[in-house]
C-alpha cells in the first residue's frame, strides 16, 4: 500500500484519475479501523490533510460553508453555527467521545454514509447541500439526494466531498439533535434531528429527519407539512410521527430490536419537538 | 501508622499513592505486549468456524510453505493433553472435536503479523458438523447433543454427576422441605443474568522464549505465575523445571486471566519454531476465545410469614459454562453457598447445575457466582416487601445475619458486620426522608433501591519471603501478582508498618515462578488477607532478628528496644543509643548468625460445613470463612418514554476490618460499583446461532464516564477482623455483588416495573413498563 499527501487540487485529481484502487483518508476514524480488520485494502491511500480548500468554515450569503476536513470538535466549538445551522453543532458534540471527535471529519462521516451516524440525519434536517469535485468538475448535491442506501452515496466514482453548505436561515430557527443510545459515546439506537421555528404560537418552519431507522436518514415532506402552520399540539406531532413511523424500516441489532426502535420513533420525535417548542417560547 | 522525622505519616492506614502509579500514568510501565525480544516471531490463533464438529483432517502444507512462516501447529503436532483447574476437559488447541465457534484449532508463528494472518487463511481443516446446543436447560435434555462424551472419565477434583451435559451439580439443603404452607406470602420468579465480558484494557498476551538448554521463559498477563505454569506443564507434558513464568505489569484481569489463557499455545509455538514468540489476542479474539462471566437462569421462590420473617427459600440455578468447565463447578458451589444471602432463612433447598453448551466458556469473574445469586435473592426480598406492604429496608433489618449467627451450611459468622453497613447507607443516603417514587420533568421518574451482599475473603495457600538488605532496606517477595488492584502497595505498607520503615525503603520483586514463593492466585478477594498475613508474619521474623542483634550490639534487653524513624533501632528513652539497620545487616552477614530472612507459609483452613444440620452434595469447596458484608443504595431516574435508566447517586458501605490503604479501598469500591452498573444495565455478550454477535468494544458497551453517577459514596467501616493482618478483610469483589439488584429495585420503586433479566437495557425496562400500562 502506498500513501500520498497531495497539497493541491490538481495533484489530488491527478492521483484520483490515474489510480484505480485508492481511498481518501480523512480523520481515519472509520477507514483505519476497516483496514485493521481487513475489510478494505486500498492500493493507495490519499490523505486529504494538506488541502487548504477542505479546511475551515466561512459564511457567504447566509450559508455557512464547512470544509470537508473540519473535525467534529471544530464544529462543536463553532459559535457561528446559529439559527438553522445550530443543528449541526448540536449533532457534532454528541458524536462518540472526544478522541473520535478530534480525528473524525464531517466529510468522512457523510462519505461513509452510515445511517446510524449523527451527521447524515442532522444535515438532512438542516437542509444542507454538498459540494463535490470530480474529474468532470464541481457540482452540488442536495442532501435529500446524497444518501442512496446503507453505506452508499450518490457520489460517482472518483468524486470527492469538498464542503458542506448549511443555511443559517431561518435565523430564528433552533436546531436539536436528540440522540438516543445505549451508553454515552455509542452510535444512536435512534436519533431525531429537527430544525424548528415559530411565529407566535404557530410553527413557521419544520424539518425533521430520523436516523438509525432505515438505510438512509428518514425525512418526509408530508410530515414537515403537518407541523408547519400548526400549533405543534400533541395530536399534530402524533400525526407527523405516525407518517415517519410508517416509512421506517429499522433493523434488529445489538443496539435494539426493530420493534423497540419503532416504539422510540414517535416518543423521541415528541420529546424533541416539545423540547424545541419550549425553548422557542423562551426566546 | 508511623510518623517520619519530617512529620509525614506512613505505614498501614495511609492513603499513599500506588507504587507503580507514575509508571502507569506516564506510559512507561511495561506490559507483556510492549516487550520485544531479538528474533521474536508473532503468533496468531485460528478459531473454529463451527459450534460443534468433529475434526476430520488438517492440511497445513500451504501455510507452512508461506515465506516467513516459522511454525504451524495443531493438536495433532503436539501430543497436547487435556487440562483444567477443576475438570481436565480442555486442550489448548482443540483435539478431535471443536465445541464452540472460535475455539482455537491451529496456531501460527511468523516473522510478522501480516504473514501470520495470511498463513491462517491457508490452513485447511476438514470438519464433520455436529448438532449444537446453546442453552443450559436444553443441553440437559436427553436428546441434546453431547459435548463431552468422555466426561465421566475425565480427571479432576470434581466428580461427574452423571447427568446429560452437566459438568457439575451442587445441592445444599437445610431445615424442612414442606414448609410452604406455613408461609403467608410467597414470591416466585425466574431471573436471568448475562455473560459479562471482563473487558480488561489489556487483552491476553504472552511471550515465550527458549534458552539453549531448552528451558522456556514465559512472560504473560496473568493472575498467578504458578497456576498457568502448572496447567501449561500438564497440557504440553513439560516438567516445571523447563518452564519459568514471569508477570510484567498487568492491564486488568478481573478473573478473566485466572487459570490459563494463551500461555500453552505460545509455549508450543516457541518450541515448534525454536524461537521466541509473542501471541497477543486482538480484542475480538480475546472476547471470543477467552472466558466471560457465567450466564445464569435462576428459578427462585421465597416465603415469609405475615410479620416478615423469612421462612423458606428454594432455588434451581442453571449456569451455562460453555464448552469447558474452567472454574464453573467452584463458581456453581459459591453461588449455592451465597443463595440464601446474608439472611436467616431456616429452610433452604438450593440446587445448581453447571452445564456444558456450545459457547465460549465461562469462568472466574469478580464476584465468582455471588452476583448471579444476589441478583435473584435481593430482587425477591423487595418483591416480598411489596407483597407484605413492608419497607424493603425494614425487611432486611429484620432478617439479616449478625455476629455468631450461622451461614448457610452451618459456619459461624465471627464478625457480623452487616447491621453496621445497613445503618451506614441508611443514614448516608438519608433513606428515611427520601420518597420511594418521585415524578420529575417530562416522563421521568425517580426511585430508590437497596441491596445487601456478602463474600468471603480467604482461600488456599500463600507464602512470603522478607529479606534485610545490606544497606538496611527490605525486599519482599511473594507470589502475589498485582493485577492493578494495588497489592504491591499494600503489601509494602504492611511490611513497612511491621518494620517501622518508610515504604520507599522497601522493594518488591515481580512474580517469577523460579524465585517467588508459592501463592495460589490473585482471586477470591484473598491477597490482603492471605498474602498479607504471610508478609506481616515474615516481617515480624525479620524484626525479631533485628532486635536480637541490636540487643547484643546495644547491650540492652530486647524488651527495651524500639524501632525509630529512618531505619534505626534504639533503646527506649536513650536517644543516643541507637544503630542503623545497615549495621545490623552487616553484623549478620559478616560476623554473627548469617543473613536475615523471614519466611512464612500457610494454608487457610475453611471452616467446614456442619453435616449435622445441612445436606451438602457436590460442593467443590469444603466450607467458607472470613465473611465480609456490604450494603448498597441506588437512586435512579427512569424515562418512561424510552425505558432508559440513569443511576444518579450510589452509596456502597463495606466493613473491611482495616483499610490498609483507604484510597485503594475506595478505588475497589468505585471500580466494583461501575463494573456492577455495567452488568446491571448494559453489558451482555449476545450469541446468534452460536456466534457472538458483538465481539468488539464498538458493539459490546461498558459504561462511559457520563453513564456513571458523579456521586458514588464509598463508605468504609472498620470492625477489626480478629484473624486478619492488622485486622483486615478483602474488598476486591464484594462491591460488584449487589449493584444490579439495588438498581433493579430502584427501577421497580420508580416505575412499578420489575426487571428480572439483566442487563436492564432500555428496551427491557420499557417492555416491563408497557406490561403495566
Ligand atoms: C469508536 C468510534 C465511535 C464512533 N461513534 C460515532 C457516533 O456516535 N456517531 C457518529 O456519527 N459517528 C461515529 N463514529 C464515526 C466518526 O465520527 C467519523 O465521522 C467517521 O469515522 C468518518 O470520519 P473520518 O474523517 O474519520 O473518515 P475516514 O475514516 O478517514 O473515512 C471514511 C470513509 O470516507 C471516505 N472519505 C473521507 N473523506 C472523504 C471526502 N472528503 N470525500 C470522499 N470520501 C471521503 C474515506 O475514503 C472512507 O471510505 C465513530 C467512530 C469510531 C471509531
Amino acid at each position: 500500500m502506498n500513501y500520498v499527501e497531495p497539497s493541491s487540487i490538481t495533484e489530488l485529481m491527478n492521483y484520483v484519475t490515474t489510480v484505480e484502487d485508492y481511498r481518501c483518508l480523512a480523520g481515519g476514524a472509520t477507514l483505519v479501523a476497516m483496514m485493521n480488520v481487513g475489510l478494505v485494502e486500498p492500493e493507495l491511500l490519499i490523505s486529504l490533510h494538506k488541502l487548504d480548500e477542505l479546511k475551515g468554515m466561512r459564511i457567504d450569503q447566509n450559508v455557512i460553508r464547512i470544509g470537508a476536513m473540519t473535525t467534529h470538535t471544530a464544529i462543536t466549538d463553532e459559535d457561528r453555527l446559529t439559527g438553522n445551522a445550530s443543528l449541526v453543532r448540536s449533532a457534532a458534540g454528541q458524536i462518540a467521545h472526544s478522541a473520535v471527535r478530534n480525528m473524525g471529519t464531517i466529510g468522512g462521516a457523510i462519505s461513509h454514509a452510515d445511517p446510524s451516524a449523527d451527521f447524515p440525519a442532522a444535515l438532512t434536517a438542516a437542509n444542507a447541500t454538498i459540494e463535490v469535485l470530480g474529474p468532470s468538475g464541481r457540482r452540488v448535491i442536495q442532501i435529500d439526494d446524497f444518501f442512496v442506501n446503507y453505506l452508499e452515496t450518490s457520489l460517482t466514482e472518483k468524486e470527492i466531498v469538498m464542503a458542506i453548505m448549511v443555511p443559517l436561515s431561518p435565523a430564528d430557527a433552533i436546531g436539536h439533535h436528540l440522540k438516543f443510545s445505549r451508553v454515552d459515546g455509542d452510535y444512536a439506537t435512534v436519533s431525531v434531528s429537527l430544525a424548528l421555528a415559530m411565529e407566535g404560537r404557530i410553527c413557521s418552519y419544520a424539518r425533521i429527519a430520523v436516523g438509525s431507522v432505515a438505510a438512509v436518514p428518514l425525512r418526509l415532506k408530508e410530515a414537515d407539512d403537518i407541523l408547519i402552520g400548526s400549533n405543534l399540539e400533541e395530536s399534530e406531532i402524533a400525526r407527523a410521527s405516525e407518517l415517519l413511523l410508517k416509512s421506517s424500516d429499522p433493523i434488529d441489532d445489538v443496539r435494539g430490536s426493530s420493534s423497540y426502535r419503532k416504539f422510540l420513533i414517535p416518543r423521541l420525535i415528541r420529546q424533541a419537538v416539545l423540547q424545541s417548542k419550549k425553548e422557542l417560547s423562551y426566546t | 501508622m508511623h510518623v517520619k522525622q519530617d512529620g509525614s505519616k506512613y505505614g498501614v492506614g495511609i492513603s499513599m499513592p500506588r507504587r507503580e502509579s507514575y509508571e502507569k500514568v506516564s506510559g512507561s510501565a511495561v506490559y507483556t505486549d510492549d516487550m520485544v525480544l531479538p528474533g521474536m516471531l508473532y503468533g496468531a490463533v485460528l478459531g473454529s468456524d463451527y459450534a460443534h464438529a468433529r475434526i476430520k483432517s488438517y492440511d497445513t502444507k500451504a501455510a507452512k510453505a508461506l515465506k516467513g512462516v516459522k511454525a504451524v501447529i495443531t493438536a495433532a503436532d503436539f501430543d497436547m493433553q487435556r487440562c483444567g483447574m477443576l475438570i481436565k476437559d480442555e486442550h489448548p488447541l482443540a483435539r478431535d472435536k471443536v465445541r464452540y465457534i472460535g475455539e482455537p484449532v491451529a496456531a501460527v508463528a511468523a516473522i510478522d503479523m501480516a504473514t501470520a494472518n495470511l498463513a491462517m487463511q491457508l490452513i485447511e481443516i476438514e470438519y464433520e458438523e455436529l448438532d449444537a446446543v446453546f442453552d443450559a436447560e436444553e443441553a440437559m435434555l436427553e436428546n441434546a447433543p453431547i459435548l463431552h462424551e468422555e466426561r465421566d472419565s475425565y480427571d479432576g477434583i470434581v466428580a461427574s454427576p452423571g447427568l446429560h451435559n452437566v459438568a457439575s451439580y451442587t445441592r445444599c439443603q437445610e431445615g424442612e422441605l414442606d414448609v410452604w404452607e406455613t408461609c403467608d406470602v410467597i414470591v416466585e420468579g425466574v431471573y436471568e443474568t448475562p455473560a459479562q465480558e471482563h473487558m480488561y484494557i489489556e487483552p491476553c498476551s504472552t511471550i515465550a522464549d527458549i534458552d539453549p538448554m531448552g528451558k522456556v521463559t514465559v512472560w504473560s498477563s496473568q493472575q498467578s505465575v504458578f497456576i498457568p505454569r502448572q496447567l501449561t506443564a500438564e497440557a504440553l507434558g513439560i516438567p516445571m523445571t523447563k518452564l519459568r513464568f514471569i508477570t510484567p505489569q498487568v492491564g486488568g484481569a478481573f478473573g478473566g486471566k485466572c487459570g490459563v489463557t494463551n500461555q500453552p499455545v505460545t509455549v508450543a509455538l516457541a518450541l515448534a519454531a525454536n524461537a521466541p514468540v509473542k501471541l497477543t489476542y486482538t480484542r475480538s479474539d480475546d472476547m471470543i476465545m477467552n472466558k466471560s462471566r457465567h450466564p445464569s437462569r435462576i428459578y427462585m421462590r421465597t416465603g415469609a410469614d405475615s410479620s416478615g420473617k423469612l421462612i423458606a427459600r428454594e432455588a434451581k440455578i442453571y449456569f451455562n459454562t460453555g464448552a469447558y468447565a474452567d472454574e464453573g463447578p467452584l463458581i456453581g458451589s459459591v453461588a449455592t453457598f451465597f443463595s440464601r444471602g446474608p439472611y436467616k432463612i431456616k429452610n433452604m433447598n438450593v440446587e445448581t447445575w453447571c452445564v456444558y453448551t456450545n459457547r465460549t466458556k465461562a469462568g472466574a469473574f469478580r464476584g465468582f457466582g455471588v452476583p448471579q445469586a444476589t441478583f435473584a435473592g435481593e430482587s425477591q426480598i423487595d418483591e416480598l416487601a411489596e407483597k407484605l406492604n413492608m419497607d424493603p429496608f425494614d425487611l432486611r433489618m429484620k432478617n439479616m445475619v449478625a455476629t455468631d449467627d450461622k451461614w448457610l451450611g452451618g459456619q459461624n459468622i465471627d464478625h457480623g458486620t452487616l447491621p453496621g453497613c445497613l445503618k451506614a447507607v441508611y443514614e448516608a443516603s438519608n433513606l428515611r426522608e427520601r420518597p420511594k417514587q418521585q415524578k420529575l420533568d417530562n416522563n421521568k421518574w425517580r426511585g430508590i433501591g437497596v441491596s445487601t451482599s456478602a463474600h468471603v475473603s480467604a482461600v488456599l495457600s500463600a507464602s512470603a519471603v522478607v529479606k534485610l538488605n545490606e544497606d538496611g532496606t527490605i525486599t519482599i517477595n511473594t507470589g502475589a501478582v498485582d493485577i492493578g488492584e494495588g497489592a504491591d502497595t499494600i503489601l509494602s505498607q504492611m511490611a513497612a508498618e511491621t518494620l517501622g520503615l518508610h515504604p520507599d525503603d522497601i522493594t518488591y520483586t515481580c512474580t517469577d515462578s523460579d524465585t517467588s514463593p508459592y501463592n495460589y492466585q490473585t482471586a477470591g478477594s484473598r491477597t490482603t488477607y492471605v498474602v498479607g498475613t504471610s508478609v506481616t508474619q515474615a516481617s515480624v521474623q525479620v524484626r525479631n532478628q533485628i532486635y536480637k542483634h541490636a540487643s547484643e550490639m546495644l547491650e540492652s534487653a530486647e524488651s527495651d528496644l524500639e524501632i525509630l524513624p529512618g531505619s534505626f533501632v534504639g533503646v527506649k528513652g536513650s536517644p543516643d543509643a541507637r544503630i542503623p539497620f545497615s549495621a545490623v545487616a552487616g553484623r549478620a552477614l559478616n560476623q554473627v548468625g548469617g543473613p536475615i530472612v523471614g519466611m512464612h507459609s500457610w494454608l487457610y483452613h475453611n471452616t467446614p460445613f456442619d453435616k449435622e444440620t445441612a445436606m451438602i452434595e457436590g460442593f467443590a469447596l469444603d466450607g467458607g470463612g472470613v465473611f465480609c458484608f456490604a450494603a448498597q443504595v441506588a437512586v435512579v431516574d427512569v424515562d418512561k418514554d424510552t425505558g432508559k435508566v440513569e443511576v444518579v447517586e450510589f452509596w456502597s458501605a463495606h466493613d473491611v476490618g482495616c483499610a490498609i490503604n483507604p484510597k485503594s479501598v475506595e478505588g475497589q469500591i468505585f471500580g466494583g460499583v461501575v463494573q456492577g452498573l455495567g452488568y446491571a444495565l448494559f453489558e451482555e455478550l449476545v450469541w446468534i446461532d452460536g456466534q457472538i454477535s458483538n465481539p468488539s468494544m464498538m458493539d459490546y458497551k461498558v459504561p462511559g464516564m457520563n453513564d456513571v453517577p458523579y456521586d458514588i459514596h464509598a463508605i468504609i467501616l472498620e470492625t477489626q477482623e480478629k484473624t486478619g493482618p492488622f485486622g483486615a478483610r478483602g474488598v476486591g469483589e464484594i462491591p460488584l455483588n449487589g449493584v444490579a439488584p439495588a438498581i433493579c429495585n430502584a427501577i421497580a420503586s420508580a416505575t412499578g416495573a420489575r426487571v428480572r433479566t439483566i442487563p436492564a437495557t432500555s428496551e427491557r425496562v420499557l417492555q416491563e413498563i408497557l406490561k403495566l400500562e
